[in-house]
């Protein structure tokens, strides 16, 4: 079976007062069907722009795009897929009912249970007949997860899906997208808030200026963590023996601190702490977290093409005030 | 077919909340309600008068809510983000700005609709004689101005696929003061036997492309002073054939610029 998506030096140049730029560069994109893929990036590395090339909003300017192995933008594979826009918004005037109602009529779905079932589904049963307007941010954002879910899709597009919502709400959703893998759909889900992401993806990509600078899983992305022991009544003649070219040891106040990788096993040295009469306060495993390997990443992606990280939220507002803004009303 | 029905259907329901469309159509309204009270202080009072007054009240009004709702309807998708959750269903583009401009129709024949029922109610009330007969006579007036309306709907939507709103207001609302006031013009210079070949064929070429919405004001003699009429069914259907080839023009031009848009 074909991947759920493949991309192939995808590239979007867009042309602006300031010349062409490349928002989308050369990306190459390989999701499998059923997992649930992580594509991550800072503010304005081009995920919402990749989503509407995949979806055939947009057009890529060179390299190619597929999605459920049809060429992106193909009406049959809308069938099978949904998308739930970054900060959606719904017609206001009608009520949750009305909307679920209204998009299912755009698959020629007349079944009105089951725009109920769906809606219980995220929870908003009892609020179905209440007009858009009054729901919060959370509830929209589950109206927007139960349309998604009308025509069973293989796959979904979720774009910052928990942006902007408090963390109960954050909570309701990752459990929601957690059982669409249950279910079997893939998932590809965007965003730059990386707490979410960690615990439910299988696999991420991260990109940064358009480019995509890590594509794996995210175990193996995330290998490498380390373990911190501490200890005291330790002599400073052993902690010397510990200390080697991948070990850290410092003392705080009495007390040892060993840094160490978790590829080498603890037991050696806590074997020779307690022998030494030392005793040991705490051993703790740090995995490494996404979140560092992000900051990783695209600090030195930034770095190898001479650009400063502290720039970056700079270079989003300064040519251009509102850049992102002025996208999305049209070009 | 579902899909254009469903866009229509949620497109009149949001335009029918629209304030600044509200506040026009009060206006509009207010001045139907008052007009009898303004014939009755103006000098050459006369029913004649008042009929041309309410209906003048009612064309403008419908013009301007014509065109300030259908610049707006794609913009504000896009801007809302509403488009994107409706072009990744299998819903084409077509089927989006059928929907849209057939929307935009059904909400401007039912602010129309209201605003023939306050005239007719203004009428009985002045002439509690008036058969349905003469009532029916008044009506007339409106229904082809709501088909001169849905043209310039049709202009303003085929507009709006490239142009911003506010530019597409002076566009849409520049083509519908030319149409209405020069469409004569033209057509009396592409006929005229007397003039050099290239001022006709300009004159013709003009007279053509820009939509001739004078011929939608019946109730002018002035302005279909030329026209003998054999059949009056037959020049209404004529009318009415008109403006379905013109609107089908300009929904295809609309469709294939917005077929290959980014949005
Ligand atoms: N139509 C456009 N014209 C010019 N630049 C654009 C256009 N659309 C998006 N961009 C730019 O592309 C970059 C990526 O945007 P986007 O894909 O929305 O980022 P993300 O979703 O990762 O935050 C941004 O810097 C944005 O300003
Ligand atoms: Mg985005």
């Amino acid at each position: 079976m074909s991947l759920a998506i493949e991309t192939n030096q995808l590239t979007k140049t867009y042309k602006t007062r300031a010349g062409q730029v490349s928002v989308v560069k050369n990306l190459d994109l390989q999701v499998e069907r059923g997992e649930i893929f992580g594509f991550l990036g800072p503010n304005g590395a081009g995920k919402t722009t990749t989503i509407k090339i995949l979806l055939g909003i947009i057009y890529g300017t060179s390299g190619w795009a597929k999605v459920l192995g049809e060429e992106a933008g193909d009406i049959n594979v809308h069938k099978k897929i949904s998308y739930l826009p970054e900060k959606p918004y719904y017609y206001e005037h009608m009520t949750g009912m009305e909307i679920m109602q209204f998009y299912a009529s755009l698959f020629g779905i007349k079944d009105k249970a089951q725009c109920e079932r769906l809606l219980q589904r995220v929870n908003l049963g009892m609020d179905m007949n209440r007009p858009i307007s009054q729901y919060s941010k959370g509830m929209q954002q589950r109206v927007g997860l139960a349309q998604s879910l009308l025509n069973d899709p293989e796959l979904l597009f979720l774009d910052e899906p928990t942006g902007g919502l408090d963390p109960i709400a954050h909570i309701e959703i990752r459990d929601l997208i957690l059982k669409f893998r249950e279910e079997g759909r893939t998932v590809f889900i965007s965003s730059h808030e990386l707490s979410d992401v960690e615990r439910i993806c299988d696999r991420v990509a991260i990109i940064n200026k358009g480019e995509l600078v890590h594509q794996g899983r995210l175990e193996d992305l995330l290998a490498g963590g380390r373990i911190e022991i501490t200890a005291s009544g330790v002599t400073q003649a052993l902690a010397d023996k510990f200390r080697s070219d991948d070990v850290l040891v410092s003392f705080k106040g009495d007390r040892l601190i060993v840094d160490m990788p978790d590829s080498d096993s603890p037991n050696e040295m806590l074997d020779s702490i307690r022998s030494e009469k030392g005793s040991v306060v705490s051993v703790i495993p740090r995995r490494k977290r996404l979140e560092d390997l992000f900051l990783e990443s695209v600090r030195s992606d930034n770095q190898a093409k001479g650009r400063v990280l502290n720039k970056m939220s700079d270079d989003h507002n300064d040519p251009k005030p509102s850049a992102e803004e002025e996208t999305e009303v049209g070009s | 077919m579902n899909a254009i029905l469903s866009i229509a259907k949620t497109t009149i329901g949001e335009a029918i909340r629209r304030k600044v469309l509200l506040i026009i159509l009060l206006i509009g309204v207010l001045f139907l309600v008052i007009a009898p009270g303004l014939n009755v202080l103006s000098a050459r009072s006369s029913f004649a008068v008042l009929i041309s007054f309410t209906l003048g009240v009612i064309q403008l009004t419908g013009a301007v809510i014509a065109i300030v709702l259908t610049v707006y309807l794609i913009p504000n998708e896009i801007e809302r983000r509403t488009i994107y959750t409706i072009l990744c269903k299998p819903v084409h583009r077509w089927q989006f700005v059928l929907g849209k401009y057939f929307g935009a129709v059904g909400a401007l024949g039912l602010m129309m609709l209201l605003m023939t029922g306050i005239l007719l109610l203004v009428f009985k009330i002045m002439q509690p004689t008036a058969t349905f007969d003469v009532l029916g006579e008044i009506a007339r007036g409106p229904v082809f101005f709501f088909i001169q309306m849905s043209i310039l709907a049709a202009v303003a939507m085929c507009f709006s696929v490239f142009a911003s709103p506010i530019v597409n207001f002076f566009l849409s609302g520049g083509v519908f003061m030319v149409g209405t006031l020069f469409s004569p013009v033209f057509q009396d210079l592409a006929n005229n036997q007397n003039l050099a070949g290239p001022v006709k064929m300009a004159a013709t070429a003009i007279h053509t492309i820009l939509p001739n919405f004078a011929q939608y004001n019946i109730q002018n003699p002035i302005i279909n002073q030329g026209v003998t009429i054999q059949s009056e069914q037959l020049y209404y259907v004529g009318l009415l054939g008109y403006a379905v080839m013109y609107i089908a023009g300009l929904l295809i031009g609309a469709i294939l610029i917005f077929d290959r848009r980014e949005v």
